[in-house]
């Protein structure tokens, strides 16, 4: 095991003190919520990091794949009255365990070289500047990630034009798990008529404390997307295939978005709406809206307004099924 | 120890099974001072797999200790032997809410607020409530005879539990109490199990009473100079007959803190006072309030402010909700430790208590915040001190010593609703000698191998410092 000399974060060990493990930051830990073990959790991960730094505990391969599972939703930090800062420490922590010569995936994205065609889209995209491009040798190029710097927002994913970038499956963040929700939940729901994509950032938290969805039986079926712009184009065309009479997008209002995914959501879906036109489908059958954090009840009745829209379009006329699949 | 992984995979799936040392560590230590890691950690799904462990840890002698959110204040599932981490939270179904029987029966892993938005369309309510109710288990609390913020008027978890299902250490299941409200066939074992802190048995399945939500709450705040002065209109307001559903303290100490962490701008009196008081007729709520308000003007509390509206209710309880935590803030170089955390006194003792708390804690050397549901006598506690200095570990010893005789000597309990675990263990055990025997023998009637949560409440070492290492790094 490589040896580690956590000169980044040892000085949190003071902040590290101040957790008193009530464990509130994981009532809303995505990952958490995924994987459901104590290790998943912020304060799981404190401690861990803790241990190492005070030399209690050896750094290992299990530790660090825990170290390097987050989302950086910071619902652990805006939760935590102990005012410690979560997230920062993880990513020190991280630093030194990179630096140290672990090698780390979590939540990390992945380029499958064999697919990325090295257009680079994905670069500016990233608001952390994790992705660049290599220059290997003369004609040789590639992109490389920063796994210090990636947050796991996974814009990337969604934008990459070639499917080549992936990320941790079970948290139902990867694309075709993102499909397989949309299709599961309109297979069980045969009455569901709206689709809503919901941002982990700023809706979520509010959604998941207003009341159970599972036990209230909505005409819509709520999707929790990492980010309004990890909403792929194909993910809403599965849901018309799958028989959902429209699809909304609840992001967080510009200038709010830590990563600028909304702007990228929106820009996207103006695109879609065009390509809807030319196939007949109203285009009004796909929203995209902005709320805050706490804005749970503006949701609400926003996600109202459109079922309501939706009944009087009725469902889609043509076979979605045959056009796209055709 | 020698646990048999194979045997366990075999039972809960291998997914639900891990020795691995990230696991180990993390599941090492709760809310509370102590550490020590398990030598695995199982999550089981069902009954039957919950049987099928115990068989095995009693046949092979191996301590099992279950554990919900891992919010528990005193050590109580820090295994000292290590053994299996029995982590409850994935049996986490609602099975049944019955509206015409005012029952819901769970599962032990269900979040105590996630079961209150479950029965909300209903118009009902489940009204224990810690402050930690966003992760706390229904078998935590269960486990703890946790109470909360509501306890003043609705009661601890014991008033609510009608009947369980329990996995004895032998693998049995029984059934305890019964689906209606009262019992009186045969010993009431459902209580019996309420506060055993997992010594006893693993709760498996709970049915619990529920109530109807009151249509109107109106939550007030009152300002004191002096804590004294607070500490004797909660005495008041409960001696008066008035009928409050919140009844709470805060000191400057807390005030403080909330304001540091949550930037609340509540003026820095000397304490503050939470009121609230529900019904479903508004009149009968004005009137509580409004008795309530005079009691405090009585007492010298001034700028008394009040609101029925939900939005202002969080708002004004935020800080109560998070003081906890936010106790960390108060001071540089000191942090908040969970000791001496909810000793409860008799409702005419809570002014002295308060003030001779202030007073243990200045003669030595630490900070101690208090605040608390004392409208139920229950005062909370905090010991803040710098917890890399030896010294004040020795500091923090004699704060319990001194407290805890003192608590004791004006009739009050070491513990109100958090548990006895390990940190409270030498204190409680010092004043209740008359039935440390007594627990113990029912304590071998239904675990005579030891291995359910050993060395806890009766069985915890005499010192809680040396009970478990310390989960700070202490260096001079």
């Amino acid at each position: 095991m490589p040896n580690v000399k956590f000169k980044r974060s040892a000085k949190w060990e003071k902040e590290l003190n101040k957790c008193i493990r009530c464990g509130y930051c994981y009532e809303l830990c995505p990952l958490f919520k995924s994987f459901n073990w104590e290790s998943d959790t912020p304060r799981g991960k404190l401690l861990l990091i803790y241990g190492m730094i005070t030399g209690e505990l050896k750094p290992n391969q299990e530790i660090v794949d825990k170290i390097f599972s987050c989302f950086y939703c910071k619902n652990c930090s805006d939760n935590c009255s102990a005012g410690v800062p979560v997230t920062d420490i993880l990513t020190d922590a991280r630093a030194d365990l990179i630096q140290a010569g672990f090698e780390v995936e979590g939540t990390i994205v992945k380029i499958d070289e064999d697919l990325c065609s090295v257009c680079g889209v994905c670069v500016p995209l990233c608001k952390y500047e994790a992705l660049s491009i290599k220059e290997q040798g003369k004609d040789e190029r590639k992109i490389v990630v920063d796994k210090v710097e990636c947050r796991g927002c996974g814009l990337c994913v969604a934008a990459c034009p070639s499917g080549a970038i992936s990320q941790i499956e079970g948290c139902e963040v990867t694309l075709p798990e993102l499909h397989a929700k949309v299709s599961e939940l309109l297979k069980e729901n045969k009455d569901m008529k709206a689709l809503v994509f919901i941002c982990n950032w700023s809706l979520f938290p509010g959604m998941q404390l207003s009341e159970s969805p599972t036990l209230v039986k909505t005409p819509y079926g709520l999707i929790v997307s990492m980010c309004s712009g990890r909403v792929a184009p194909e993910l809403v065309l599965n849901a018309f295939e799958e028989g959902a009479w429209g699809v909304m997008v609840a992001g967080c209002p510009p200038e709010e978005c830590d990563h600028n995914g909304n702007y990228k959501a929106r820009r996207r879906l103006v695109l879609l709406k065009n390509v809807l036109k030319e196939l007949n489908i109203e285009p009004e059958r796909v929203k995209i809206d902005w709320f805050s954090t706490g804005e749970s009840a503006k949701l609400s009745k926003a996600i109202d307004g459109f079922v309501n829209d939706l009944d009087k379009l009725g469902p889609i006329k043509i076979d979605v099924k045959k056009i796209i699949g055709g | 120890m020698k646990i048999d992984i194979e045997k366990l995979n075999n039972i809960a799936g291998e997914n639900n099974v891990s020795n691995n040392i990230a696991d180990l560590y993390a599941y090492s230590s709760d809310a509370s001072v102590h550490q020590a890691m398990p030598t695995v950690v199982v999550r089981p799904n069902t009954i039957e797999e919950v049987q099928k462990i115990m068989r095995y840890a009693n046949k092979n002698k191996i301590p099992v200790i279950p554990r919900g959110a891992g919010s528990g204040t005193s050590g109580h599932t820090v295994p000292i032997d290590g053994g299996i981490m029995l982590d409850m939270k994935q049996m986490n179904r609602i099975l049944k809410i019955s509206p015409e029987d005012m029952l819901v029966k769970v599962e032990p892993g269900v979040v105590d607020d996630d079961l209150n938005r479950a029965l909300k369309p209903y118009g009902l309510f489940y009204p224990p409530a810690p402050a930690s109710s966003r992760i706390a288990t229904i078998g935590g609390e269960i486990a703890a005879n946790a109470s909360g913020v509501r306890s003043v008027k609705y009661g601890a978890t014991r008033d609510y539990v009608l009947g369980m299902k329990v996995v004895l250490a032998n693998g049995d299941l029984v059934n305890l109490g019964s689906n209606t409200r009262v019992h009186s066939s045969g010993y009431q074992l459902e209580r019996l199990i309420v506060g055993s802190e997992g010594t006893l048995g693993v709760v498996v399945e709970a049915t619990m009473g529920i109530r109807p939500l009151p249509k109107f709450r109106c939550l007030a705040v009152a300002n004191f100079n002096k804590l004294e002065d607070a500490g004797n209109a909660i005495s008041d307001i409960i001696s008066s007959g008035a009928n409050p559903s919140m009844l709470e303290l805060m000191d400057n100490i807390g005030i403080v803190a909330v304001n540091k962490a949550l930037d609340l701008g509540l003026q820095e009196v000397g304490a503050i006072i939470l009121f609230e008081a529900d019904g479903n007729v508004k009149e009968a709520v004005d009137f509580e309030i409004e008795k309530m308000k005079r009691i405090c003007e009585k007492h010298n509390g001034f700028r008394i402010e009040m609101s029925y509206d939900l939005a202002e209710r969080t708002k004004i309880f935020s800080g109560r909700k998070k003081l906890f935590a936010a106790l960390s803030r108060y001071k540089e170089g000191i942090i908040c430790t969970d000791l001496a955390d909810d000793m409860g006194v008799p409702n005419s003792k809570i002014a002295q208590t308060a003030g001779k708390i202030h007073e243990i804690a200045k003669r030595n050397n630490v900070i101690m915040a208090v605040y608390g549901h004392c409208g139920s006598g229950v005062i909370h506690t905090k010991i803040m001190l710098d917890p890399k200095k030896k010294s004040q570990w020795k500091d923090a010893e004699h704060v319990i010593e001194e407290l805890y005789d003192y608590v004791h000597s004006v009739g009050g309990v070491t513990s109100a609703e958090h548990g006895i675990g390990l940190s409270k263990a030498p204190p409680w055990k010092k004043a209740r000698s008359d039935i440390v025997p007594v627990m113990r023998n029912i304590k071998k009637a239904l675990d005579p191998n030891n291995i359910l949560n050993p060395h806890k409440l009766m069985d915890a070492p005499d010192d809680w410092v040396k009970a478990t290492n310390l989960r700070y790094k202490v260096v001079a």
